[in-house]
């Protein structure tokens, strides 16, 4: 195994980890971390892996999102001068391109900016390597990076360039590949689709969550809560066959004749990979049997913006109307066409669990399922995620986007099981019939808390009492 | 655009119609043809999950015949060529699917198939 200096893309730390394992998976290759927490810690933008090969280097530049790079990683230090002892002690590594290769010198920072004297010193430090080559800024055969990493300095105001050289650590080592699925970013933008709507989720983070499905060629991918699509373009990118569902067909419609999801995945060139979408309920599904997919991959709505919803009806009806809608079914007018059954509200902790189940039922064995939980942040505690836990099901990645006062968490699990499971049966569960000894998850009730602004429950009942006259 | 992959995996699931339910018969149905990429991975991994005589029927009632009554043992690219074009290339745009069971029918409009059921006939 060799070592290798991964430089990530500032956002969405917790992501990073995550996505490079499901790549290493996926490919079907080793990769090791540090076992250190310190060299783990997700808010470094610095990582040291070691890797079997380069061409495994090759394929996490190709695939993951929040790598910016990566290099042949030749040494680090607290100051320069433990930096370039290291490196001297690997020379073997680099003096093959001492004679007559072109290079080129990057310096950079990590919460710095090096001023343009010192960079120019840095460089000049490392003249022992001798090398002979010409310098080439536009077409060197290869690149040397050397990064400082410093301390952040959370919304503090300094002078310019103050604090220079007072970095935690310096990193040094050779170009192999910049990310390339970076880009895809951009490509994917919401704003640019042709076809959207204002529960669409954000290029980067499908992208993300398409990576933690493994989704690649020959793969079957399902997400039933499909809306506008966002999960399904990435996933059919990257190669998958896409089903969808979603209880409201007007969201994957569209205003036009051909379906929105159908122009937007056009688009994207992936129109003939969205194999069908399909109006259903997913409580009540026509799935004819399980382990159909390879991965479920979804993005429930939470209510905030558009709540959850399943057939039924919020109160039973009494016995006139329920004759009168029987009357109505059998004989229906003509513009009761067509008929648009009643909903129920689908409350969010009842469907994180009824969802676990499902895809313990619709996957393949190793499948996995990827989905957003939002939760509350001072309420939140692991647990919440066990709660929602069957047999067969094991959680492998839970990583927080932090909005501050909420956030919403990215769960990967895997089905560890072959056996054979029913499908859930999706009963309505009586929501004030709490086991008084079972931990209430986060998630629960979210959207009240929510637009309650996450106060705690006494903070509202005195906010209400003030109101009173 | 209901493919017959995906009306291969579909049953009635009215509350009771558990048996015969499958599958779905379509009705006054509008076809378009499409080309998809090919991909012999895909068709493969999906092959185990088929019902392969309703397959074969449905792909009748549309007009298809190139697959054999039996699925073969041996897949040779002619056979995987027919299934690729009968699985993913036949799309039905408008029409109905009917269950063979308690009859109920389940619209195909802007080949998105309405699925949904009414009060009285869910669990």
């Amino acid at each position: 195994m060799s070592k290798y200096l991964v430089v990530f893309a500032q956002a969405h730390q917790e992501f990073r980890v995550p996505e490079l394992e499901s790549v290493a998976q996926l490919y079907n290759f080793k990769i090791s971390l540090s076992d250190e927490p310190e060299e783990r810690d997700p808010s470094r933008p610095f990582m040291i892996i070691e890797l079997e090969s380069e061409n495994h280097v090759r394929l996490l530049a190709k695939r993951c999102i929040l790598i910016k790079s990566i290099y042949e990683f030749y040494g680090r230090g607290s100051t320069y001068e433990v930096l370039h002892l290291r490196n001297r002690a690997k020379r073997h590594m680099w003096e093959r391109y001492i004679p007559e290769t072109s290079f080129k010198f990057i310096v950079a920072a990590y919460n710095h900016k090096i001023p343009q004297h010192r960079q120019k010193e840095v460089v000049e430090s490392f003249a022992y390597m001798g090398f002979m080559g010409k310098i080439d800024m536009k077409t060197p055969e290869i690149t040397l990076g050397c990064f400082e990493e410093y301390a952040t300095r959370n919304g503090q105001t300094r002078e310019r360039h103050e604090g220079d050289g007072d970095f935690l650590q310096v990193y040094f080592g050779r170009l192999i590949e910049e990310g390339t699925a970076r880009p895809l970013v951009q490509l994917f933008d919401v704003k640019k689709r042709s076809y959207f709507g204002n529960t669409s989720m954000e290029a980067e983070i499908s992208l993300l969550m398409a990576n933690q499905t493994l989704a690649c060629s020959g793969k079957l991918i399902y997400d039933p809560f499909m809306g506008t699509g966002s999960m399904a373009y990435p996933v059919a990118y990257f190669g998958a066959q896409v089903m969808g569902s979603d209880i409201d067909g007007r969201q994957m419609r569209g205003k036009q004749t051909t379906p929105g999801v159908f122009r937007a995945a056009s688009q994207y060139g992936v129109a003939s990979r969205i194999i069908d979408i399909c109006t259903f309920d997913v409580t009540n599904n026509p799935w004819r049997c399980g382990g159909l997919f390879d991965a479920i991959v979804t993005d429930p709505p939470y209510g905030v913006r558009a709540g959850a919803k399943r057939l039924g009806r919020k109160k039973e009806l009494d016995a006139d109307r329920l004759a009168l809608y029987h009357e109505h079914r059998t004989n229906p007018r003509p513009d009761d066409s067509p008929y648009i059954p009643p909903t129920r509200p689908y409350e969010l902790s009842d469907l994180a669990v009824d969802l676990v189940l499902l895809a313990r039922y619709l996957l393949k064995p190793g499948g996995r399922l990827v989905f957003f939980l939002p939760t509350v942040t001072d309420q939140y505690e692991e647990v919440d995620i066990y709660t929602m836990l069957c047999d067969g099901m094991e959680v492998i990645a839970n990583s927080l986007q932090d909005f501050g006062s909420w956030g919403r968490r990215l769960v990967t699990i895997r089905k560890v099981t072959s056996e054979l499971y029913p499908p859930p049966d999706f009963s309505i569960r009586d929501s004030e019939a709490q086991d008084e000894t079972q931990r209430v998850p986060a998630h629960r009730h979210f959207r009240e808390k929510y637009f309650q602004g996450f106060k705690k429950a006494e903070e509202v009942e005195a906010e209400n009492l003030s109101h009173l006259p | 655009m209901v493919r017959l992959l995906t009306h291969n995996l579909l049953a009635c699931h009215v509350k009771g119609c558990t048996s015969n339910n499958f599958p779905l018969q379509f009705q006054n149905v509008q076809i378009e043809l499409r080309e998809a990429d090919f991909n012999a991975d895909f068709l493969k991994n999906f092959l185990p999950k088929l019902e392969w005589k309703a397959l074969v029927d449905s792909a009748k009632d549309l007009g298809d015949t190139s697959l054999p009554l039996e699925q073969p043992e041996m897949l040779d690219d002619e056979f995987l060529k027919n299934l690729h074009h009968v699985l993913l290339e036949i799309h039905v745009e408008e029409g109905s699917m009917t269950c063979p069971n308690c009859k109920h029918s389940y619209p195909i409009s802007n080949g998105i198939p309405n699925m949904l059921l009414a009060e009285h006939e869910i669990g």
